[in-house]
């Protein structure tokens, strides 16, 4: 066999290898992804369409209603939308708040020595290591004493500080080199001036990463908010607590829970394709730390 | 950017000494709003349920009779028994496909590889509630999309929830869905994480694929394994929402998980919380031991590194 023969069939060996690694990552992600991309065309599938036997992959009529019902208000005289709304409301103040205080006690952790400072760390960092429901169901207690309970702030407030979040940013923080700090510091700037001029402007990626964390969190938030809100739930319930009344509720109207199901959902995705490379890099960082 | 970010916090447990300020009233103004809030919402809680745990409901020290209480209640009892068999079964499952599919990936085109990545992180944003109304459409007794083709085919519907051993598959496949993505990106950055030379030095000593895997990758990503495990260990031993809402914790509380015992007892006025809070308690101490001892013993190898 002359050579050109044997580079090339190499060459096919190769092709192929890499071929059947494609065609089995695609199997692996295609499993994966295959309850969204059913979901999509059986959102507006109707009471008999929705489990048809043979399974339909499109309706046979497209049932828009199953999306306009969302805007209308449930018998317990709360909407969808309405749901929708005030959840996000909740998530975009609550991680402001969380990346306002979190930054500032990581800025303090990371420049600043202090007396205490050696107990007060590893107590920060204990509440990370404590199970939610053992902190969450006596903390129905501490925000019915501090009149929290069923208002707004009581989706708010508790999640405010993070110990895992002011890990992350201190860690951060400790290798911002000095200089930067030293030239702002001939500038004549004081502490607050250097962590708004030095360390915020540096931390884009950290707060991206901590800030769609804390949003999803709380877009995904079901046990708490079933704790805190006993009253006034047609003006506060939360958006999963809407999924999961509505898919308990009438089991025939399938289409109506897929549809709102899809849009809560988007939600999430979209910020996620908004950062994901973002989103990415920050798991690679957990390992590192 | 991302090397950028790595090289920072390879930078950050150094040594340094110039910038910190000394004996800084400044520093307690930094961390002041999130020691009130920590205080508020993370301490007196757990303060508080330490003490409501030694008192019945009319606030009378009663000793160790709440826990004693709780650990006579056979549902308690039971849920520990689940957890545990759930946990180990999500948490070998999840590590071997994670490093799996990692190796897989990193045999792939970087663009595919990419691709692909995304693809299977996007259940990782699912919460509880979502994953589980969207596995029920498909678990669905006699209606859903598996029943739905078995009557087409003219088999007969199973009865996921409920039949054999189907209920401890109807929690752990959901679980594993929703973890599969974060695992398998942390299992790839620790692959890569180590030098190609190493490989390069065990192939001219004639080492093969497996031998490469058993005395390079896995001692290289023991941190990675050690971050892993304990996520995945204390996560699963929390388990919550999943089966609440896809077995309802049955048959005849076969999928019950402590997490879940604990919600619900909570919910029921006529129990008393205080016993409930002990249970609380219970659940916290393995869970919170082996967070502090890996959280330790990683930072201490790290700082061994450097």
């Amino acid at each position: 066999m002359d050579q050109s023969s044997v580079l090339l069939k190499a060459k096919i060996k190769k092709i192929a290898t890499v071929g059947a690694f494609i065609l089995g990552a695609l199997c692996v992600a295609f499993v994966i992804v295959f309850p969204f991309i059913w979901m999509v065309p059986s959102a507006w599938k109707g009471r008999t369409d929705i489990w048809s036997i043979p399974p339909k992959w499109f309706p046979s009529v497209w049932e828009w209603s199953n999306f306009s019902v969302l805007t209308e208000p449930d018998i317990n005289g709360g909407s969808f939308f309405r749901s929708f709304g005030v959840t996000f409301f909740v998530g975009v103040v609550a991680t402001a708040l969380n990346l306002a205080i979190n930054m500032l006690a990581a800025y303090g952790f990371a420049r600043h020595e202090f007396w205490g400072k050696k107990i007060i760390w590893p107590l920060f960092l204990f509440t990370m290591f404590v199970p939610g429901i053992t902190v969450q169901i006596t903390s129905i207690q501490v925000v019915t004493k501090l009149h929290l309970i069923n208002t707004l702030l009581v989706l708010i407030l508790p999640t405010a500080a993070n110990a895992y979040n002011i890990f992350f940013f201190r860690q951060f923080f400790l290798g911002i080199p000095d200089s930067l700090e030293e030239a702002a510091e001939l500038d004549g700037a004081g502490r607050i001036q250097i962590f708004l001029r030095v360390f915020l402007p540096l931390s884009v990626t950290p707060m991206i990463i901590t800030g769609v964390g804390c949003f999803i969190g709380h877009w995904n938030s079901y046990i708490w908010p079933t704790l805190a809100i006993t009253e006034r739930q047609e003006e506060l319930r939360q958006v999963m607590q809407f999924v999961y009344m509505l898919s308990t509720s009438d089991v025939r109207e399938y289409g109506k829970v897929i549809a709102a199901t899809l849009i809560t959902i988007a939600c999430p995705l979209i910020v996620f394709s908004i950062f994901q490379k973002k989103i990415v890099a920050g798991i690679t960082l957990s390992g590192l730390k | 950017m991302e090397k950028e970010l790595i090289q920072f916090h390879r930078d950050a447990d150094k040594k340094r000494k110039k910038f910190v300020y000394r004996n800084a009233l400044w520093g307690y103004l930094f961390i002041l709003p999130a020691m009130i809030f920590l205080v508020t919402f993370s301490f007196t809680p757990l303060f508080m349920s330490f003490v409501r745990s030694f008192q019945d409901f009319q606030g009378t020290f009663v000793g160790f009779n709440n826990f004693k209480f709780i650990l006579q209640t056979p549902t308690f009892i039971k849920s520990i028994g689940n957890v545990l068999i759930l946990s180990a079964a999500v948490v070998i499952l999840q590590t071997l496909f994670s490093f799996l599919m990692a190796h897989l990936i990193l045999k792939l085109p970087p663009k595919v590889g990419n691709a692909i990545k995304i693809a299977i992180y996007i259940p990782n944003m699912m919460s509880g509630v979502i994953t589980s109304v969207i596995f029920n459409l498909f678990l669905r007794y006699n209606r859903g999309f598996f029943d739905s083709l078995m009557l087409h085919f003219n088999m007969d519907p199973i009865y996921f929830a409920q039949d054999g051993i189907w209920p401890f598959i109807c929690i752990i496949v959901p679980t594993l869905w929703l973890g599969f993505g974060y695992n398998t990106i942390l299992m790839l950055s620790g692959r890569l994480s180590i030098p190609k030379e190493y490989y390069e030095a065990a192939k001219i000593d004639g080492a093969g694929a497996f031998r490469a895997m058993m005395s390079i990758t896995i001692p290289n990503m023991s941190n990675y394994f050690i971050l892993m495990l304990v996520n995945l260990i204390t996560g699963n031993l929390q388990m919550l929402e999943i089966p609440m809402f896809i077995t309802g914790g049955g048959p005849n509380e076969s999928t019950i998980t402590p997490c879940m015992y604990l919600f619900q007892s909570f919910n029921d006025v006529m129990r008393d919380r205080n016993i409930t809070i002990a249970g609380s308690f219970l659940v916290m101490i393995p869970i919170t031991l082996l967070n502090v001892i890996a959280f330790t013993c990683i930072r201490s190898k790290r700082s061994e590194d450097s």
